[in-house]
């Protein structure tokens, strides 16, 4: 009886996702819709800061510097300032990111060996940019500097007879496993664990709250069919086109961006059924919570936008403040995260994700057996 | 008794929509609460918890040099409070287990040497290993970690010249957000991401819930217009909105002391125009959606994505391919993320933003247009 | 005979079935008309098609000389709709519902007091009227749905299968409403499953695989009825055997009770009661009934064209 009960309700509830035409194109190309915009829309090269340069000098030296200033393509040049005396109107309006102004004297000075101070005025709205321009802007004029310095120095030197050539502090950084930064390769371990968020969690929690507010659970409740395998039976199908979907955003991933699967797929899937574990036990909870399709809707985005944006899939979870750090110690999407990156991208194996997944079973068994408690003093 | 005339008729309607649809969410002040309480809990959360600025980053040191320049280097990089040392592997091979294990974040290794090649003059290598599987972190680590040790290059070249100063300077100075503080920059996109996100939810439920319950059926038989079903579904909503916005927008001036640079009534209206555009949406997507479950699925997926990657509230939609520009100029986040940034940060007026109003309006008559056109008023 | 209400030759099928298959009925101000058939004989998707719900894929409907689904000639307001599933907010209660329907009609304050409060006192429903409707029991959801359907004084009132989970006495006062309204001069389409009830509509139509079997008054097709009914009680199997061998004499059997109720051809109804006896059955003659009627008709198949006027 069990087994034939839970079969039906399976059955039940593949043939509903099945003959809606709008349920079954959604779960399937959400993902596929998702990953192309991740993919390709996420990019962290900040490669074309708009820079606005006012010459005050109009030498030689400072049109040599202007030029090699916007050389590596770092700096876009948009022309000169329209108005040199108010500089940051260019800001203001955004024509531009950075407004470089040489100071009038500036061959001269650098002939003559006085110090010379380019003012760099930059936006800072965007953080990011801001923190990356300024750091460009410095790099550049600071190797200028060096140039000019080694070129003194080695004048001095050789004026005074000295055999020693000057040194060089040369400093090769190296990224591991994203040597070249593509979003893809660490955007897709988001998206998956969101995806499975997204569907898993919300689809058990609507199911649900459907049935209960259509009246159709009473109905079922009152067949010999127990708690348990109604539940299992209403998840099952869920967790089925969340597999899937993590096997389609696997193969389109690795086919379209190059995506590496350097760990073992065994500890992808553990990990992914461990982490199922935990979406649906949060699903069942908030239907649990909630008594209409709508709250459970809200209620659910409630808890998966802070799970979704603060499981270190975009900003580093050890940047939160510290009375922010427990809800990234229980966040499950946190894990997952962990758990692809390190299979996908590291090669880590069960020893070295031993934290990620003791704490997805942990939490996956507790909110599952604590909704299955509520769910059940909620029927009687 | 007199008829009374079309646009009076139209208007009643409109009210009467409008007043059943205000008394359904008052009687349900669970989902009130939520509307209302979610946006100003989720700012506060992700107000405080998505930040690029990276603080004590856990680093590796491999030390083969063991010399007081190799030492000098490592304190170079923690001086400041980027970076932290966790572990001294005597092996570069060890660094790799250590990213796996998520100990450190990037290593340092001073070769064997270092001293005596930079005594002797010559190329002085160091080398700078970064976990690229965690992408923003990875940047900015890369950023701060080689501009630290660039800037102790130049200390050690300035004392071989006797200390004199750098014949070239930068004088940068950062506009708008001085501090750089991740929450100017965020707070106006997260805004613009709850809103556009509550907003859309709210009304996506409201007519797939009607036409579950069997609720359109009566009210198809009654002379109300689409237009009226609409609007009148629209507008309570609407009040409901603004509340939230005048909510959200308190908390973010009062918690991360956002400025208001600009006029109120600029700000008000493209909320307005704003949060009309994504009630709408939410109203299309219900009118086409047919069950509340699709209409969940379409409703996330549909203010999700172009909330978070084509807002331009975390990743600026110039550098995105011709294609994703397109997409995301269709959706209303990205001008109101732009259009609350400039008001709040800049102080911008309508002469600098009637391009985002511009984009505001289209998108919120042409979510009207489509979301009365998609509500077909028969049974299928 | 000038028809309010004109179904002609409406044909519609969904995906999965095909629901009416050329159905024409007309009625004239001031009759009751019941549309009677088993469930999945077409009858919602007809008085779907008459408010203007659903578009016929062939056929016309005109309500009050207009096409239903024309919802800028003004047809709704001389119609009145009363769904079968639960359409009214469950959360509003009784006077928010009907004030939200009066404004759709944009009746005035005035008008709005005066009808409410009349049918309000005529529904009975004065002392729940600001009980939330989805705490309402069957019966006064019913009476409910009815007055927010009757707010405009429609020319027509649509109601399909009012008495459907509604207790005994509740249809009573259902029934007797509309024959009230009925005598103001509005025409009435009821549909329902029940065949006691057809006998309460002035004119029915039977309607089997979305067409018309019979129409005509009730009491007049009955006592047309060319058949004999008997309720043959005990001694089942060897009643049935009998039975089984009376052939075509036999024209429908149906379980009444613990018994059974049959119709036999009028000309062999003496040499079977005497065979069913002899087995050991009690046999009594019944009058002929709406019920027998239909089992009849369905039972010969829906062989078109046998329409009565």
């Amino acid at each position: 009886m069990t087994r034939a009960g839970l079969g039906a309700v399976v059955r039940k509830e593949l043939r509903q996702i099945g003959r809606d035409r709008r349920l079954l194109p959604m779960l399937i190309f959400a993902p596929l819709v998702q990953l192309m915009v991740f993919g390709h829309a996420v990019s962290f090269d900040i490669d074309n800061v708009d820079v606005a340069v006012c010459d005050l000098d109009d030498s030689a030296a400072s049109r040599t510097l202007a030029r090699r200033l916007v050389a590596d393509g770092t700096f876009q040049p948009v022309g000169p300032l329209p108005d040199c005396t108010r500089p940051e109107q260019a800001l203001l309006d955004g024509r531009a990111d950075v407004a470089v102004l040489f100071p009038a004297g500036l061959e001269r000075d650098l002939a003559a060996g006085r110090p010379v101070e380019v003012q760099v005025l930059v936006d800072g709205t965007n953080p990011t940019i801001g923190r990356f321009a300024s750091v460009a802007a410095q790099a550049f004029l600071d190797a200028r500097a060096a140039e000019l310095q080694r070129e003194r120095l080695a004048g001095l030197r050789s004026a005074q007879g000295f055999e020693r050539p000057v040194p060089t502090l040369t400093v090769q950084s190296r990224l591991f496993y994203n040597p070249r930064m593509q979003s893809a390769i660490f955007m897709v371990p988001g998206v998956a664990a969101m995806l499975l968020l997204l569907i898993t969690t919300v689809g058990t929690a609507m199911g649900i709250a459907r049935e209960r507010e259509l009246g159709t659970l009473e109905q079922v409740m009152v067949t010999p069919l127990r708690p348990a395998e109604l539940i299992l039976g209403k998840v099952a199908p869920f967790v089925l086109v969340g597999l899937l979907d993590v096997v389609v955003a696997l193969v389109v991933s690795s086919w379209m961006f190059d995506v590496p699967i350097r760990g073992s797929l065994l500890v992808v899937f553990a990990g992914t059924l461990l982490y199922l574990l935990s979406t649906v036990g949060l699903g069942l909870f908030i239907s649990t919570v909630s008594s209409s399709q709508q709250q459970a809707f809200m209620v659910g985005f409630f808890v998966m936008m802070p799970a979704i944006l603060l499981s270190g899939f975009m900003t580093p979870v050890e940047n939160m403040p510290d009375w922010l750090q427990p809800i990234a110690w229980v966040n499950p999407v946190r894990y997952y995260v962990e758990v692809l990156r390190g299979a996908l991208l590291k090669a880590a194996g069960f020893r070295d994700l031993g934290l990620q997944f003791g704490a997805l079973a942990a939490f996956g068994t507790t909110i599952l057996a604590a909704s299955i408690v509520r769910f059940r003093k909620r029927l009687a | 008794m007199s008829a009374p005339g079309r646009l009076r008729r139209f208007a009643i309607r409109t009210g009467a929509v409008a007043a059943k649809e205000a008394t359904h969410a008052v009687r349900d002040p669970r989902t009130l609460y939520l509307a209302l309480g979610m946006p100003v809990v989720l700012l506060v959360i992700f107000g405080f918890g998505i930040s690029f600025d990276v603080e004590d980053v856990p680093i590796a040191v491999v030390d083969q040099d063991r010399t007081p320049d190799s030492r000098a280097l490592e304190r170079s990089l923690t001086t400041g409070h980027e970076f932290v040392v966790a572990a001294r592997p005597d092996d570069p091979a060890e660094v790799d287990r250590l990213f796996r294990e998520r100990t450190v974040s990037a290593a340092l290794v001073v070769p064997r040497g270092f001293a005596r090649e930079w005594a002797a003059g010559r190329r002085a290598p160091v080398q700078l290993l970064v976990d690229g599987s965690d992408g923003v972190g990875a940047q900015s680590v890369l950023g701060n970690a080689s501009a630290a040790l660039r800037a102790e290059g130049r200390r050690r070249l300035a004392a071989e010249t006797g200390g004199a100063a750098a014949p070239l300077a930068a004088e940068v100075r950062l506009l708008f957000n001085p501090a750089l503080r991740s929450a100017v920059f965020f707070v106006p996109g997260l805004i613009a991401y709850i809103l556009y996100i509550v907003g859309v939810l709210l009304t996506a439920l409201t007519i797939a819930r009607e036409q579950e319950r069997g609720n359109l059926e009566q009210l198809f038989a009654t002379p109300v217009g689409r237009l009226e079903v609409m609007l009148g579904k629209l507008l309570p909503y609407l009040a409901l909105g603004l509340l939230q916005a005048l909510l959200v927008l308190a908390f973010g001036m009062a918690v991360f002391e956002m400025p208001l640079r600009g006029s109120l009534g600029v700000l008000g209206l493209g909320t307005l125009l704003f949060l009309a555009g994504a009630l709408a949406q939410g109203l299309f997507i219900s009118s086409v959606a047919g069950s509340q479950q699709v209409a969940t699925q379409a409703g996330a997926l549909s203010s999700l994505l172009p909330g978070v990657l084509l807002s331009g509230f975390v990743f600026p939609v110039e550098n995105m391919p011709l294609l994703l520009r397109a997409l995301a100029s269709v959706f209303p986040a990205r001008y109101y993320v732009d259009l609350l940034r400039g008001v709040m940060l800049r102080g911008n007026g309508f002469d600098a933003l009637w391009g985002d109003f511009l984009g505001l309006g289209v998108f919120c008559l042409a979510a009207v247009a489509l979301a009365t056109l998609g509500f077909r008023r028969r049974l299928a | 005979m000038n028809p309010v209400v004109a179904a002609d030759g409406l044909a519609h099928a969904y995906a999965a079935a095909r629901a009416l298959d050329g159905l024409s009925f007309a009625v004239p101000a001031g009759e009751l008309y019941g549309l009677v058939g088993a469930d999945g004989a077409g009858k919602t998707t007809a008085l779907r098609i008459l408010a203007g719900l659903i578009v016929p894929q062939r056929g016309t409907a005109r309500v009050a000389g207009l096409d239903p689904a024309d919802a800028g000639s003004g047809v709704r307001e001389s119609l009145g709709y009363m769904p079968q599933r639960y359409s009214l907010y469950g959360d509003l209660s009784v006077a928010e519902n009907l004030r939200f329907f009066a404004r759709l009609f944009c009746l005035s304050r005035a008008v709005y007091a005066e009808r409410s409060a009349r049918l309000l006192a005529i529904t009975r429903l004065e002392r729940f009227a600001e009980r939330p409707a989805q705490q309402l029991s069957g019966g006064m959801y019913k009476k409910l749905a009815l007055a927010c359907a009757l707010l405009h004084r429609p020319r027509v009132l649509l109601l399909d299968e009012p008495t459907n989970g509604v207790d005994p006495v509740s249809r009573l006062d259902l029934w007797q409403l509309l024959y009230e309204f009925v005598a103001e001069g509005m025409a009435v389409v009821v549909s329902t499953p029940y065949m006691d009830e057809a006998e309460r509509c002035h004119r029915v139509g039977l309607v089997h695989h979305g067409r018309l079997l019979l129409e005509g008054e009730p009491q007049t097709l009955v006592a047309a009825f060319p058949e004999s009914v008997l309720r043959v009680v005990g001694a089942a199997e060897r009643a049935e055997a009998v039975l089984e061998r009376a052939g075509a004499d036999v024209v429908a059997v149906a379980p009444l009770g613990g018994a059974l109720r049959v119709v036999v051809r009028r000309d062999a109804v003496a040499a079977l009661a005497a065979a069913l006896a002899a087995e050991g059955a009690g046999v009594e003659t019944l009058r002929p009934s709406f019920e027998d009627l239909f089992l009849v008709r369905a039972a010969a198949g829906a062989s078109p064209g046998e329409a009565a006027a």
